[in-house]
């Protein structure tokens, strides 16, 4: 299960937090936790050099583009290694609709078009797709290219 | 999109830093929401406003149930727009406002007519807000569809009702298992990702049917698999079905093939998966694990931070099972050391803390100091355990490992953090003799500035009956008199224990220890003196100690007590657990009888449901063995002295966990607790008639001896009756020779008189029918006559008695099914108390020792060296070493292994 996607900005403020079987009570406490592990670990990092930590059975892979920093956050079937493909997803769509890796001022503007692609990429903690070309179409309602 | 009001010719910069959002508030945006029911609708506009919605979701802002059914009802409306990126926007934003299912209603026709449609994506997308927000009785109205767009030729159709099956698995399993028909198809799709979706959700539909999911592999392992994350499923599957039918067959492992072909796949998620599964198998062999153990090496030096972590956490996994394996990567692993990922750097040092040899651990040992300042303390606390360890793997490099501890100790750090340390050097310390000294030392420096009263004690404890036995324990002195002065009473009363010990073991300190502990009596403040876990502390506070121990090593002048009671007083372990020393002491009344001390029940009582269960203890580095309750034995006491045929049987010595005599479920059910006096048995029967309708009169059990000669009975005393449902006792006492530990079978018929039970009244009528009922035969055995007593610290307590009552023997047991079941079956049979934790034992050891104690009938106290080993054909030898206090004993215990 794909438990949490999360973006903050540099200063640890939170652009999209999406949790699934995750506790309402618990949400606040991952939040915090993947802040802090951001202002940590996350100075001097290049645009999506991934990080990797983990606890107990949970793992998390977390990276930066531009000036937004993005967290997911798995356990059991989506260990590290899955997370490291989600999250490439992740980054090469909010790349793709940006244009380049984003500012704060850009991730905004683009917000409803990256919610989206969210949308296509992480259906209620599972991986739905998976390529950015496709993600693209998929979000204007267009077929893949591939029908 | 809203743009706040910055004027063209302002900084750029501030432009950049501006948020579309920048005051963005809940009550505003709903307003705004209002245009979704405009006549005339603007996409563009709708778009911004349902953008600004989900900002507000994402945030962590909560619509009110009000609020969220008036934006539903308004975003239901844009249905009637044609535009399509509107359309994309009002899917995702029902999804988000999950409507409850009186408003679902409202857009399934819409749902409904677009799962019908002749666009694809509006079909797919249809599917998942309709399976997002369904219930149970509109999922059957939409089967159909469902089943079809599974095979629907559009990839995101079929994907989407795929997935949408995982969901509706969970809350609508029999419908969604009727479906596996087009799952299976779907498995075979040309499209990746429909593939990757069928195989998770047929595994999910069949994952409770074994031969299913072993087909399931089996065809697809032979078939093509297009997406790597559909490979890693299968990887995971084909693992699953090997582990479940390892046990059957023997010979080439089923499968281990095609995991050994993935580690040739080009995508490095399948390579990593097939490796992590071959680590995993049970009872991998080398040959096995070579190829696996090999990619994950390559792995280590990936750029990649997420393959370093897999790999390094697989290895570490590996190297707890086979070292050897591992110790090929150490060179990549050493590298890893300083890695900035602090994770990955403390993977790679506790893999090689476990894998490295002795030539290798001071350049380790290096490195790991300039990394041990930036890492947490739980990290920290790993990489202390892995260090003791192996400290004690190598012995002869006790120097640098100890010279690590001691650096460490004196840095930041929380308590559990310091107390690993300070537990792994005197663990060292007792098992490496030439440790000790510069041990102790680092220890009291370590005093000298702690913050932790708990360790403080613990420290000062270990410190008196360490100290003294070294060369030179003059030189303890300052550290121990220091805490005297600077420390909390806790620690005070601690520090002047230890002084007395110092006192009664070198004669040399002795008078200028006098006149350290003549200063503690002027001591100001013991008021808030408070019980710690260190036993010595019931003695009392400071200046009550200073006083108490002056007398007894006669620093006051007066009649000196014997060399040998000094130092059973200081020295002997408190022989009695602590728990049930205090329920004696709260059941003392003040009166002219001072308190017995040897009245407090000295058995560690386990839990007094069944005797099969052995108790279990986490090993401990400091203090004392942990107590049990005793409730039981005081009631069993209370109720025996009570009745007067066995008043005269002197002082209960033991008395056994219940053992049961019936099946469960039976008419009436019958266990029996065995009392061992020391010239008596006692066997108290515990009945219940479970029967309403039948009332039990003069319950009495006939025992037969025969197969126990050195048992005659001498008294019984039957139960006058016994109703439905309400427990009662019989018991039986028999006489066997003093103080030997007679053995014997017994068996037993429950004889008694039973009436019928008018149900309706409850009543018994008067005539009554005599009736027998067989139960089960009871043993009188040799753990029977040991009391299971543990002693702090076993070296100490071993080293105390006389050597020349020591008996050394060796015995075969046989093929065992493993070390840890032969261990438990000796220690059962002696029914003594496992010591310092020794009765765990760790998976694969091949050899072990097992330390035991406890107390003898005739109160003769018993120590057990146990050193098992085994051998390829699961042969059992072990040395069994005995001291006690008496000779008999020893030789005694050794016929109980003999004949057992």
């Amino acid at each position: 299960m794909l438990l949490a996607v999360l973006f903050a900005n540099s200063e640890g403020n939170i652009l999209v937090e999406r949790f699934n079987g995750v506790p309402a009570e618990e949400r606040l406490h991952w939040r915090s936790f993947l802040v802090k592990l951001g202002a940590d670990n996350l100075k001097g990092v290049k645009n999506e050099e991934l990080l990797v930590a983990c606890h107990k059975s949970v793992y998390i892979v977390y990276t930066v583009l531009g000036d937004v920093s993005i967290f997911v956050v798995g356990k059991d079937a989506y260990d590290e290694l899955a997370l490291a493909e989600v999250i490439f997803v992740i980054t090469s769509a909010v790349k793709d609709v940006c244009g380049k890796p984003p500012t704060e001022r850009l991730f905004l503007d683009k917000y409803g078009k990256i919610c989206l692609c969210l949308d296509e990429i992480v259906w209620k903690g599972l991986l739905e797709n998976t390529e950015k070309d496709r993600i693209k179409r998929l979000i204007r309602l267009k077929p893949p290219t591939e029908v | 999109m809203a743009q706040p009001l910055v004027k063209k010719d302002d900084d750029r910069d501030d432009e950049a830093e501006y948020s579309p959002f920048l005051g963005i508030e809940k009550g505003a945006v709903l307003q705004e929401a209002r245009i979704f029911n405009d006549p005339q609708l603007d996409p563009r506009r709708c778009s911004q406003v349902i953008t600004r919605l989900l900002y507000l979701l994402n945030q962590g802002e909560s619509f009110t149930k009000i609020e969220a059914t008036e934006v539903f009802f308004a975003v239901t409306k844009l249905f009637q727009s044609k535009d399509i990126g509107l359309r994309r926007m009002v899917y995702l934003m029902i999804k988000e406002l999950s409507p409850s299912a009186d408003e679902v209603i409202i857009v399934t026709s819409s749902l409904m007519r677009d799962m019908n449609s002749k666009t694809d994506m509006y079909r797919a997308n249809a599917i998942r807000v309709l399976c997002r927000i369904t219930d149970g009785a509109l999922l059957t109205q939409i089967e159909r569809y469902l089943k079809q767009a599974i095979v629907d030729k559009n990839p995101v159709v079929a994907s989407a009702a795929l997935v949408s099956g995982i969901h509706l698995l969970q809350t609508n399993p029999e419908i969604v298992k009727r479906w596996s028909n087009e799952v299976q198809e779907a498995v075979q799709s040309r499209a990746a990702l429909v593939q990757f979706h069928a195989l998770a959700l047929l595994h999910q539909i069949r994952q409770n049917d074994r031969l299913a999911v072993s087909k399931l592999v089996t065809s697809l392992t032979r078939g093509t698999v297009r997406s790597p994350l559909a490979q890693c499923l299968l990887i995971r599957y084909a693992s699953q079905v090997i582990k479940e039918s390892s046990n059957m067959q023997t010979g080439d492992r089923p499968f281990y093939d095609y995991l050994e072909g993935c580690l040739r796949h080009k995508a490095e998620m399948v390579i990593f998966e097939a490796a992590r599964a071959i680590t995993e198998l049970s009872g991998v062999t080398s040959r096995e694990l070579t190829p696996a153990i090999t990619v994950l090496q390559l792995f280590l030096s990936s750029s990649k931070p997420v393959l370093r972590f897999a790999a390094v956490r697989t290895l570490n996994k590996v190297a707890m099972t086979h070292p050897m394996a591992v110790t090929n990567c150490n060179i990549d692993m050493e590298s890893l050391i300083s890695d900035q990922n602090r994770s990955i750097a403390t993977l790679a040092i506790t893999t090689l803390l476990k894998t490295g040899n002795e030539s290798s651990i001071d350049r380790l040992m290096k490195q790991i100091t300039n990394f041990m300042s930036d890492i947490a303390d739980e990290f920290k606390i790993v990489v202390v355990e892995a260090i003791r360890s192996l400290c004690l793997k190598f012995p002869l490099k006790y120097r640098s490992l100890m010279n690590f501890l001691s650096n460490i100790l004196r840095e930041e750090g929380g308590f559990e953090y310091k107390k690993a340390i300070v537990d792994s050097i005197v663990i060292l310390i007792r098992d490496i003799p030439d440790a000790k000294e510069s041990g102790l030392m680092h220890l009291c420096e370590f005093i000298e500035d702690c913050e932790f009263t708990y360790l403080s004690t613990q420290i000062l404890h270990f410190l008196g009956i360490e100290g003294p036995k070294t060369s030179d324990p003059s030189k303890y002195i300052r550290y121990i008199y220091n805490r005297v002065i600077l420390e909390n009473a806790t620690v005070r009363a601690s520090a002047v224990s230890t002084l007395a010990k110092f006192g009664a073991m070198v004669d040399a300190l002795k008078p200028r220890i006098f006149v350290l502990l003549r200063r503690c009596l002027f001591d100001s403040d013991d008021e808030d003196f408070a019980l710690d876990d260190c036993y010595l502390s019931l003695h009392s506070g400071v200046r009550d100690r200073a006083t108490l121990y002056l007398n007894t090593l006669g620093g006051d002048g007066t009649v000196v007590e014997t060399d040998k009671d000094v130092k059973d007083f200081l020295f002997g372990s408190l022989d009695v657990p602590l728990v049930n020393l205090e329920t004696s002491l709260k059941n003392y009344e003040p009166s002219e009888e001072p308190f017995d001390f040897s009245s407090v029940p000295r058995e560690v009582k386990s839990q007094p449901i069944a005797e099969k269960k052995a108790p279990g203890k986490k090993p401990t580095g400091l203090g004392a063995p942990p107590p049990g309750p005793t409730a039981a034995i005081d009631a069993y006491e209370k109720l025996l002295s009570s009745i007067p045929e066995f008043s005269s049987f002197g002082k209960l010595f033991k008395s056994s966990a219940p053992v049961e005599l019936t099946e469960a479920e039976t008419e009436y059910a019958v266990n029996v607790v065995k009392h061992i006096f020391d010239k008596h048995v006692v066997f108290q029967y515990n009945c219940t008639n479970t029967i309403p309708e039948q009332m039990l009169e003069n319950v009495i059990v006939i025992v037969d001896t025969s197969e126990a000669e050195e048992f005659s009975e001498v008294a019984s005393k039957p139960l006058r009756s016994l109703p439905y449902d309400t427990p009662g006792q019989t018991f039986v006492a028999f006489e066997k020779p003093e103080g030997v530990p007679a053995v014997g079978k017994f068996s037993n018929m429950l004889r008694f008189i039973v009436k019928e039970v008018d149900p309706s009244t409850g009543e018994a009528e008067d005539d009554g029918v005599e009736d027998e009922y067989q139960l089960e035969d009871l043993e009188v055995v040799a753990a029977d006559y040991m009391l299971k007593v543990g002693v702090s610290n076993f070296k100490n307590a071993w080293d105390s008695m006389d050597p020349d009552i020591e008996r050394v023997d060796e015995y075969g047991l046989g093929p065992r099914e493993s070390l840890a079941e032969a261990v438990s079956a000796v220690i059962s049979l002696l029914g003594m108390q496992p010591c310092e934790g020794t009765e765990s034992i760790p998976s694969n050891s091949r050899s072990h020792t097992c330390l035991l104690s406890g107390v003898y009938i005739g109160n003769v106290k018993v120590l057990v060296r146990l050193s098992f080993g085994i051998d390829a054909q699961r042969e059992v030898a072990m040395k069994l070493a005995v001291t006690s206090d008496d000779e008999a004993v020893s030789d005694a215990i050794h016929e109980i292994v003999a004949s057992g």
